[in-house]
């Protein structure tokens, strides 16, 4: 199990962390790669079922960034 | 507390009759012992359908959403503050409303009762003060109110209505050295393994009727998520992760709305305690934002306003 | 409160996380990054609330 990455959905503001994101891609900064990024107008718009739903999926963790 | 029947049927035919009220909703005996249930009344003559006794346990709040006359309606604590509740949510303005307020003293257990005289069938149920007699064919036993209280309304601390135009009695006295909290407590010390195990034992025997969501004063969406199919966000099976998913969508809808007032294991078939859920999110509100649903019509609730001082720890 | 919830039901602490983050604050959204993937590896693989049928309409 020593090699197992986990998945990770991530909700990212657009105005926010996923222009952090990008900004961290532009500087070429290393950051871990479990991360299926959905972006959303505004992590207000992230509703608990997103987050049920992602868990339903097979998701390992949830991480809701604004 | 079957004394105030006669006041409230007065109270009720005079409000018909003089105009004040298009409709007065209160409770009947049902068709079983035990099951008195919710009725609408609007001819003066028929008042003498109305009943009060420690059986009532259903909440009548679910039959003022949206409703455009003037009501007259009877309420206990978690009655009347489900009453603040529909008015902070604009389900039902106050000028239409007039409230007969009821000490309440809490509402018998229909399944304890049922245990304790062995699963025999209930025919009859008299209520003399604080102890309450039940018979059927070839028994009859007498028991103190006060051990067969439903579990909510054993640890209730709001048994007086917070707002009402009359009141049937005087103000019973509020039950102090109470913790509505203990199991919650209690669940709150086992493993994430064990919680899960716990839960999912409880809700096993689901049958997803949604009982608990139509007869729940909180739910009156016009669209049900459970009913939502693009996207659909939980199946309609009994597979344990949707009744999962289900009952935590459920309870987190009612997340600092809830007022315990019991409506949803009463009407539960298959008796699930799934007050568990909502309890535990009560229990937050309190902590985090020292909030208790309904009890002050001026104040709105906390997931529904932004203070610079809100609880904030989880974030990173 | 959904996430007290959801850890009062058994998933564990750190599988949901919350941050703020803005959109100048690369380095700390790398930070949060490595935060988040080693609390949910240290976890394990998510053994709760996946559904394992089929999802049928």
């Amino acid at each position: 199990m020593s090699d197992w990455e986990p998945k990770i959905t991530t909700f990212l503001c657009h105005w926010c962390s996923y222009g952090a994101a990008d900004l961290a891609g532009v500087s070429r900064l290393q950051y871990p790669h479990n991360f299926r990024v959905i972006r959303v107008p505004c992590s207000g718009r992230v509703s608990p079922k997103f987050i049920l739903a992602a868990f339903r999926h097979g998701a390992d963790g949830v991480w809701v960034s604004g | 507390m079957i004394e105030y029947t006669a006041i409230i049927r007065d109270t009720a035919k005079k409000l018909l009759k003089d105009g004040k009220v298009d409709v007065f909703i209160g409770y009947k005996k049902g068709t079983v012992p035990m099951m008195n249930e919710p009725v609408v009344i609007s001819d003066p003559e028929k008042v003498d359908t109305l009943h009060w006794d420690s059986l009532c346990g259903l909440n009548l709040c679910n039959y003022l959403t949206k409703r455009k006359d003037k009501i007259g309606i009877i309420a206990n604590g978690c009655n009347s503050r489900n009453i603040v509740t529909h008015i902070l949510e604009n389900q039902i303005s106050r000028e239409q409303l007039y409230i007969v307020g009821i000490p309440c003293t809490g509402v018998i257990d229909h399944r304890a009762v049922l245990r304790a005289v062995g699963n025999k069938e209930v025919l009859d149920v008299q209520e003399q003060g604080d102890k309450f007699t039940v018979s059927g064919n070839g028994f009859s036993e007498t028991f103190d109110k006060a051990k067969f209280l439903r579990t909510n309304c054993a640890v209730c601390t709001h048994r007086n209505p917070v707002i009402y135009d009359e009141m049937v009695a005087s103000p019973v006295k509020e039950q102090e050295g109470v913790d509505p909290f203990e199991d919650v407590k209690k669940i709150e010390a086992m493993d994430p393994e064990k919680k899960w195990g716990f839960f999912t034992k409880m809700i096993e025997r689901c049958l997803r009727c949604y009982a608990c969501r139509n007869s729940c004063p909180l739910c009156y969406c016009p669209t049900c998520f459970v009913d939502e199919s693009k996207p659909q966000w939980v199946g309609k099976s009994i597979d344990p992760t949707d009744t999962m998913t289900f009952h935590i969508m459920r309870a987190y809808h009612c997340a600092g709305r809830c007022t315990d007032c019991g409506a949803c294991e009463r009407v539960c078939p298959v008796g699930i305690p799934m007050r568990q859920f909502t309890k535990k999110l009560n229990k937050d509100a309190l902590e985090y934002f020292s909030w208790e649903a309904g009890l002050n019509p001026d104040a709105r609730p906390p997931l529904d306003v932004y203070k610079p001082d809100d609880y904030n720890d989880f974030v990173k | 409160m959904l996430k007290g919830l959801l850890e009062h039901i058994g998933i564990e602490p750190g599988r949901l996380n919350f941050s703020w983050i803005s959109s100048a604050e690369a380095t700390k959204f790398v930070d949060v990054a490595q935060q988040v993937a080693a609390s949910v590896k240290a976890l394990g693989p998510a053994r709760y609330l996946i559904k394992k049928r089929a999802e049928v309409a």
